[in-house]
């Protein structure tokens, strides 16, 4: 086999990383529009919520699990941050470590159930998945909250040099989860659960703790990316989150995440996010209806499943 | 000669399962196939089934060699097996069941009353008279069983196999099989019949075929004259022993692990032994006999229902897996490598470590990469795990080098006690002797080692007492002189006696308790 293809399929996002590039050069001959200062800082700044969405479902294929309730649960800490900043008047920073702290609660919800029932964790997010939208929906009535303080759209819109101030999370959340799960032995324990648990718990792991653990960061970077959401649009929409959920799974297993657990690639999430928002991107300059951008998602989805399938019976790496 | 296999091989990576097999099934005979666990029994079955093909020798149907490529084309030869594990949907009616390929079709709808007279005739073939409407998992494992012969009648099987068929019934159930089984072979089906209970052999078949490690000992070998010794002599082999006994040395001192009368939810009743510092205690048993539940509930992945567990001399109840390693120092060594031994998409150097990452993490709660091989590096040298390095995901090894790497991680740990299951089930002999002398130099360093298995020859060769376990209950503990045939003898005889008795008293049971039909 031709060696530059075996190692483009081995590390699956040096091809997607490949295609960006050659899309953006492509991109930028196309149409000038796509190289403004203003372009870059639009997209970029819808990417920093996407990456922590990706990470919030990438936390969970690790330990081997699923959380399909990361947008109810972003959309909640969306509320809550805005509602805290315009019907009660917090400051920013307790209003967001309030959300984050919400977050977190919902997360260790959502294992302890998961662990303690013994049901299928895709079963109890859906159900509380449900409960969370509930609850957004109970306290705003569907009505946005727009008077938020200045220093919180300013984060949201401020810019250093075209990178927007946003970014900032997104790096340092990037940077916090790759030391996690290479270097710290509670991010080991959530692979090995997600690896093979039956065998992690033979070696002296506990499996619960390990899904609660993942569940509770899970819940955590959900409600992140929910105060970057309100951030960005400069309101809290109780529709922030509503669909997050083909972005969360897709990004990670375009990046390479196996879905029978135990196998994620951080790198590849980002580099899938940047894919996919280049895509959105191409689409709004190209003036391509953006419904489009749900279809091609599926078909990455698909193409990225049948790739790992691949890896898994011809190259033995599964 | 309706099924002949001649001098069959078939390998799997790390193993010869099979090494010159042969037999010939003739057509109105019961034929009994008999072996040990891991004697290569499955193997001849799922090539007899299609649904492994094999690597050399041949396999005919009526003289005609032919080349049995899925379980589809031997069912359509007339080869039809009925396996241990029921293969019926449960939700599905008899009728369903039984006639699942040929249902018949009217307008372009299933016709129920056709398929339920079809298939009322194929019960009565086998005597079960039963509503063909029923639910299939309304009946009892024995009804089930009929059913599924019933199916295989539908086939026009003119050969069939049944795999244990007396495993799970009652032996008055036995009994109307092994009628409806005569009466087969009286029509002229040639069955092979796979048993590990030697009366029911004895009786009921005409020829036997045993096999041991993968080769035929006795190859179709006419049942008359055949007594139970002459039988487990066959399966068990006498003389041969490739494995150096351990040095008997008597052992001395205070018993590392006490289990005083235990029980467990999985069944296990009255268990009581010991364990020495330095000793090798085995425990031998048949498939099912609840060894692997025994060594689970000792870590703590099983519950304890009575009875006390004793380390140094102190009660300890381990809570979870994590606390018998930690603060019992026990471990275990999977049978199931693949499953619960290792990971498989994960480097060496991790499964090795797994077992003590909080131990080396630096003061901040950190693992290197350096912290992993410092500890994996020398123990992957001490059991000559062949691998390029340590970063080779442990998919990529063969069995024998998964199955070390399994180890390693409890060497790593540093445990007092080890429970090892079946630790050379599919390696082959060299990576075996590695384990074997491993095993021995592990307990001479004094670790308290329960060994776990099926091969005979390891057992007697290292065990310095052996437990011998039958039905969750332990019915012997004898002390292993290492003479091979005494040895050998008393425990297949204790757990044949063992099985003879509780089939008596099933039996006695089963007349007193029957309901009515």
């Amino acid at each position: 086999m031709n060696k530059m293809f075996e190692f483009a399929i081995r590390r699956q996002w040096s091809g997607i990383l490949a295609v960006i590039i050659a899309g953006a050069i492509g991109l930028s001959i196309v149409t000038p529009a796509f190289l403004t200062s203003f372009n870059w800082f639009v997209m970029l700044r819808s990417v920093c919520v996407s990456i922590l969405v990706a990470f919030s479902q990438m936390v969970m294929l690790g330990v081997g699990q699923m959380n399909l309730s990361v947008g109810a649960l972003g959309g909640l800490a969306a509320i809550i941050v805005g509602g805290l900043m315009d019907a009660w008047g917090w400051p920013a920073l307790p209003a967001i470590a309030f959300a984050l702290m919400v977050g977190g609660v919902a997360g260790f919800i959502n294992g302890w159930l998961t662990v303690r029932t013994g049901i299928n964790g895709f079963i109890v997010t859906l159900a509380t998945a449900s409960a969370f939208a509930g609850i957004n929906l109970g306290i705003t009535k569907a009505v946005p909250f727009y008077n938020l303080p200045s220093n919180f759209l300013a984060f949201g819109n401020g810019k250093i040099g075209f990178f927007p101030i946003l970014l900032v999370v997104p790096v340092i959340v990037t940077f916090f989860l790759a030391v996690f799960f290479s270097r710290s032995v509670e991010g080991r324990y959530l692979l090995a659960v997600g690896g093979n648990s039956t065998s992690a718990e033979l070696s002296g792991i506990s499996v619960s703790r390990a899904i609660v653990i993942s569940h509770v960061i899970s819940g955590l970077l959900a409600a992140a990316a929910g105060v970057l959401a309100v951030a960005q649009l400069g309101s809290a929409q109780p529709t922030i989150g509503a669909d997050w959920l083909v972005i969360s799974f897709a990004a990670p297993i375009i990046g390479g995440a196996s879905l029978s657990g135990g196998s994620i690639s951080i790198v590849g999430t980002v580099i899938a996010v940047l894919l996919v928002g280049l895509i959105q991107n191409a689409m709004v300059l190209l003036a391509v209806d953006p419904y489009w951008v749900t279809f091609l998602l599926g078909a990455l989805i698909l193409v990225a499943v049948w790739i790992n399938r691949y890896r898994a019976v011809h190259l033995d790496v599964d | 000669m309706p099924l002949v296999l001649d001098r069959v091989e078939k390998s799997f990576p790390g193993v010869r399962a099979l090494k010159g097999a042969s037999l010939v099934l003739a057509a109105g005979e019961i034929h009994a196939l008999m072996g040990e666990n891991g004697a290569g029994k499955s193997t001849i079955i799922k090539i007899i089934t299609g649904v492994h093909k094999p690597d050399a020798g041949k396999v005919s149907l009526d003289g005609k060699e032919i080349s049995l490529s899925s379980p589809r084309t031997a069912i359509s030869l007339g080869i039809s097996a009925v396996h241990q594990e029921r293969n019926l949907i449960p939700r599905f009616s008899i009728a369903e069941n039984i006639l699942l390929e040929t249902l018949p079709v009217h307008r372009g709808l299933i016709d129920f009353r056709r398929a339920n007279t079809e298939a009322h005739r194929h019960l009565q073939m086998v005597g079960l008279d039963i509503d063909p409407a029923t639910e299939v998992r309304r009946l009892s494992v024995a009804q089930m069983q009929m059913v599924e012969i019933a199916k295989a009648l539908s086939h026009d099987a003119k050969v069939l196999l049944l795999d244990e068929p007396t495993a799970s019934i009652t032996d008055a159930e036995s009994e109307t099989l092994f009628r409806l089984v005569r009466q087969m072979r009286d029509r002229g089906t040639a069955i092979l019949f796979v048993s590990h209970k030697l009366e029911e052999v004895l009786s009921l078949c005409d020829r036997v075929t045993v096999l041991r490690d993968g080769e035929t000992t006795l190859t179709s070998a006419p049942m008359k004259g055949m007594t139970r010794r002459t039988l487990i002599e066959a399966m068990i082999g006498r003389a041969e022993r490739p494995i150096i006994p351990r040095a008997s040395t008597p052992i001395k001192g205070l018993p590392k692990l006490e289990v005083r009368n235990v029980a467990t939810k999985s069944g296990h009743r009255r268990i009581s032994f010991s364990l020495r510092k330095g000793e090798i205690l085995g425990l031998y048993g048949l498939v099912g006999a609840g060894r692997t539940e025994l060594a689970r509930a000792l870590i703590g992945k099983e519950k304890v229902t009575s009875g006390v567990i004793l380390v140094d001399g102190k009660v300890a109840r381990p809570r979870s897996v994590a606390d018998a390693i930690q603060r019992l120092r026990m471990g275990y060594v999977s049978e199931d490598r693949k499953h619960e031994g290792v990971i498989l998409a994960h480097p060496i150097r991790s499964n090795i470590a797994i077992t003590i990452w909080s131990r080396i993490a630096n003061r901040f709660g950190f693992l290197t990469k350096k912290l992993e091989r410092e500890i994996a590096e020398p123990l992957s040298r001490q059991l000559d795990i062949r691998s390029p390095s340590l970063e080779q995901i442990v998919g990529a090894l063969s069995g024998g080098n998964q199955q070390k790497v399994s180890l390693a991680k409890w060497l790593a740990a540093d445990v007092d006690i080890l429970i090892v299951d079946e630790p050379t089930v599919g390696i082959d002999i060299k990576a075996k002797a590695i384990f074997h002398e491993l095993l021995n130099a592990l307990a001479d360093k004094g670790l308290a080692i329960l060994l776990i298995s099926s091969d005979m020859p390891e057992m007697i060769a290292l065990a310095d007492r052996i437990l011998v376990m039958h039905n969750f209950r332990i019915i012997d503990d004898l002390v292993n002189d290492k003479g091979y045939d005494t040895t050998s003898l008393a425990i297949m005889s204790a757990i044949h006696t063992v099985e003879q008795a509780s089939e008596d008293q099933r039996t006695a049971m089963s007349q007193q308790w029957r309901p009515e039909p």
